[in-house]
């Protein structure tokens, strides 16, 4: 009877048994968790290293293409757990063929893919319980949480940014006077900061490819904050966390 | 992904295998990114897990024995490891150890066996045996000799203590002593008594033999008159090998060995070389032993089999010099004193020099012949003649002995190199004074001397002439500039530089643009400091305080030419077991990994010096 009447009166939604109660049971069970814990050492965690496709760089505007991702697990990249997908852009959501060109994906591929709506279940459950791993993170997450929006949710648990943690490190680097104090920042584009470490390139730009490189960014960044000391979670997250 | 299969697919096995075997690898594969100087296998350890591929960096196989660790090689991209674990389910065999930071690609066990058993090239390729292979040799190496020659302290050979008696025994009761106590010496203790010193004395069956019987003393001579006191010994740490040389050089086959200035025990060339096949203590027997010219005709292949041999156990190109030196000297001493006997008594005081790299301590297979002969000022008129009839006759029983002329003529028979001493002082002033072209090079084999017979000191009548050369900036920066001529065979990126000759490509010449090139530094540095070594190695330790180099440099030097001349002999006795001529030339890509990588720092270490001489001298700016 209680219940019911804060129910009626509209201050369930933060409540349990208010919006939550709404959201289908993988996305209640991805909620909940349990996300890594951030005081174990990195390599305990389990990863999972995101790319996107959009038509733009404005998610409001803009849709969701394509999504590929590796996992990190016991500080190795897991090449047999890769998933690649296509997204269909929702009725109405012109895709400008500019756009469709730079990533080489077809029209007509697009059109027979399945839908956000379809691939849901199967993002949600190799996010779930994994630090979420990407370069640049503002473009990946901002398109993610909006295409989540509607479900009534959001990206959960850390967030790990290989672009960040790049400038900490050089930030690092100038205060230990490893480099000169006016060296530019070096490349944060991803296949340059690939390049700086003599790490391989793979492929032309696409969602797994580059899933792919920003893993092995990770790797080679994890090595050296290893050697400085950062063993955790945790000091991953000061320096790169989103 | 692609890329991975492109890059699996163009390293062997898989670029023999069709694409499916390099598609499933790569689909399963995983990814490791290693730290520099993590350890990625542990000898000894847990399993490995899997296959690891390498894509970016080297590895090194690092084998452990008892606290000391050898590298056995290295490996670089498309190269793989673990393989050997894998398929045997062992513990590693070796540690590797990544030597850059690495990124490998990993096949999982399940992987790696479907591959080993879908194809036959695939399972060859990493068959544990081709590995078990590269491991035995390295463990071959360790126990015949690094694990013994080189490591064991001749503390470890001592079997019981010292059996003294006093200097008044006779030689019958020692006699008697020996035969109940079964050995073949005696440490004769002298005053004050029970305090076996560093001053006691000696007795040795041979001892017996050649001072007593064969002189037909009483059996009653007490030892005091027939020992050797005091005796040559040695402090109880010291290695096997060195003790090896000490007898060598000092032509004794027992050796009391010192601790806190007491003797504590004694070991004998037997001891040592109970575990040696062909021994360099052998030599200096052998010639006691030949009556003529025609029983040394094989020395210099003895001597190469001896080397054969301490090269095997692990020795150092410098112990090698030393050990040749030793050896080529007993004959070269026996030769002429034959020719002595042959020819009478010299009619002058007079000096056998050897030159180059003998001179310098520094041969090591067969090589040519280089020497000179100074006799003294005050000489009879028939004294040129004399000396003349012994050169001919010492050189050509040098050939005999397998020791061919020297190409350029630089011998005691031709009469521009045996000459009266003051002769000799004016020609070497000649050189450092003019240095033109001839005295750069001459002084190049010349300066290099050692006497090796004589009772002419040569060393203290002509170093000094040569060490006038120090103040004189001129001389030394030509001499510089001569050296510099042949840069350290580099590319502009630091790779090594190689050549092609004829149908041959990838050449790398280790003598001309190696070791010589290092030989020629460390003499300028000699000369620069004043200091009379001959040896390369003894020249950078000596002169690098008071020379143009850095004692980190002077130090990276010597390590740079030991590599060089190890892996050149270790090529050419390779060459003349095949029954080929040995060359200074090897095909750079067919050396291992390690040699290369050791090569490649080698010759940048040289370059280093290069550039240092090059600025001290300011040799650019020369003119003329």
């Amino acid at each position: 009877m209680k219940l019911n009447s804060f129910g009626r009166l509209g201050l369930a939604p933060w409540l349990p048994w208010g919006r939550k109660h709404d959201l289908p049971a993988f996305l209640r069970a991805y909620e909940a968790g349990p996300w890594p814990d951030p005081h174990k050492p990195w390599r305990e965690a389990r990863y999972v290293v995101l790319d996107v496709e959009t038509s733009g760089l404005d998610e409001r505007r803009d849709a969701l293409l394509a999504i590929g991702l590796v996992e990190i697990e016991d500080g190795r990249v897991r090449l047999d757990r890769r998933w690649h997908t296509m997204i269909r852009p929702p009725e109405g959501l012109l895709v400008a063929a500019s756009s469709i060109r730079i990533h080489g994906l077809m029209r007509n591929e697009l059109s027979t893919a399945p839908t956000f709506d379809e691939i849901l279940p199967a993002l949600i459950e190799r996010l779930a319980g994994r630090v979420l791993l990407v370069h640049v993170a503002r473009i990946d997450v901002g398109f993610l949480n909006r295409a989540l929006k509607p479900y009534g949710t959001k990206l959960r648990g850390p967030i790990l940014d290989t672009a960040r943690i790049a400038i900490t490190q050089h930030q690092r680097s100038q205060r230990l006077g490893e480099v000169s104090h006016d060296m530019p920042m070096p490349a944060i584009q991803l296949r340059g900061l690939a390049g700086s470490f003599g790490l391989p390139v793979y492929g032309q730009h696409d969602a797994l490819n580059d899933a792919l490189t920003t893993a092995q960014v990770f790797l080679a960044q994890a090595a050296r904050m290893d050697q400085q000391g950062k063993h955790t979670l945790k000091a991953f997250l000061k320096s790169g966390g989103v | 992904m692609d890329e991975i299969v492109t890059f699996l697919r163009s390293y062997p096995p898989f670029d023999k295998l069709p694409n499916e075997a390099a598609e499933l690898a790569a689909s399963q594969a995983q990814i490791e990114y290693f730290a520099t100087g993590s350890d990625i296998l542990i000898m000894d350890g847990p399993p490995a897990q899997f296959l690891y591929l390498i894509r970016k960096g080297t590895v090194d196989l690092v084998h452990m024995r008892t606290g000391e660790a050898t590298v056995v090689d290295s490996l670089n991209p498309g190269e793989g490891f673990g393989h050997r674990s894998l398929s045997r389910s062992e513990p590693p065999v070796v540690t590797v150890k990544a030597h850059t930071e690495v990124l490998a690609y990993l096949v999982p066990a399940e992987i790696f066996h479907r591959l080993c058993e879908e194809y036959d090239a695939f399972a060859h390729y990493f068959s544990a045996s081709s590995f078990d292979r590269l491991i035995s040799m390295a463990q071959q190496r360790d126990v015949d000799a690094s694990g013994y020659l080189f490591q064991t302290r001749v503390r470890d050979l001592i079997r019981r203590p010292p059996i003294t008696v006093r200097p008044d025994t006779t030689v019958r009761e020692a006699a008697q002593r020996m035969r109940e106590e079964n050995v073949s010496c005696l440490i004769v203790d002298l005053p004050p008594y029970g305090f076996h010193d560093v001053n006691s004395g000696i007795i040795t069956d041979r001892d017996l033999r050649n001072r007593v019987l064969a002189k037909g003393l009483s059996y009653d001579t007490p030892l005091r008159e027939v020992m050797t006191a005091p005796a040559t010994s040695m402090p109880a740490d010291s290695l096997a090998f060195e003790a090896l040389l000490l007898m060598l050089e000092r032509r004794i086959h027992h050796l009391p060995l010192v601790e806190d200035g007491r003797v504590i025990g004694m070991v004998t060339n037997t001891d040592i070389l109970r575990r040696q096949s062909s021994s360099p203590l052998f030599l200096p027997r052998q010639l006691e032993r030949a009556r003529s010219i025609e029983d040394l005709r094989n020395y210099g292949d003895q001597v190469f089999d001896a080397v054969a041999g301490l090269l095997d156990a692990g020795a150092s190109v410098t112990d090698v010099g030393r050990v040749v030196a030793v050896a080529h000297d007993a004959l070269l001493q026996r030769i002429i004193r034959d020719a002595e006997k042959q020819l009478g008594a010299p009619p002058a005081p007079y000096a056998w020099l050897v030159l180059g790299s003998e001179g310098r301590y520094e041969q090591t297979l067969r090589t040519d012949q280089d020497n000179a002969l100074v006799y003294a000022d005050d000489h009879p008129a028939d004294a040129p003649e004399y000396f003349s009839a012994l050169a001919e006759l010492v050189v050509e029983q040098l050939v005999q002995c397998g020791f061919p002329r020297c190409t350029g003529d630089i011998l005691a028979t031709n009469p521009r190199w045996r000459q009266p001493l003051a002769k000799w002082q004016a020609t070497f002033a000649r050189w450092i004074e003019v240095p033109d072209e001839e005295a750069l090079m001459r002084a190049g084999i010349f300066f290099d001397y050692r006497q090796v017979y004589g009772k002419l000191n040569a060393e203290a009548e002509l170093r000094p002439v040569i060490q006038r050369g120090r103040g004189n900036t001129i001389f030394l920066a030509r001499l510089a500039r001569a050296a510099l001529r042949t840069p350290a065979p580099l590319t502009f990126f630091r790779g090594v530089a190689l050549e092609r000759r004829g149908d041959q490509k990838d050449l790398l010449d280790l003598k001309h643009r190696g070791t010589a090139l290092i030989v020629d530094l460390a003499r300028i540095y000699a000369l620069e400091a004043g200091r009379s070594e001959t040896s390369t190695v003894a020249r950078l330790r000596a002169a690098w305080r008071e020379a143009s180099v850095s004692e980190v440099d002077a130090e990276r030097m010597v390590n740079a030419f030991e590599l060089i001349s190890l892996i050149r002999l270790r090529s050419q006795r390779s060459l003349i077991a095949q029954g080929a001529e040995p060359s200074n030339v090897v095909v750079f890509p067919e050396l291992s990994h390690l040699d290369q990588r050791g090569l490649k720092e080698a010759l940048q270490a040289i370059a280093r010096s290069q550039r240092g001489l090059s600025m001290a001298f300011q040799t650019d700016r020369l003119i003329g």
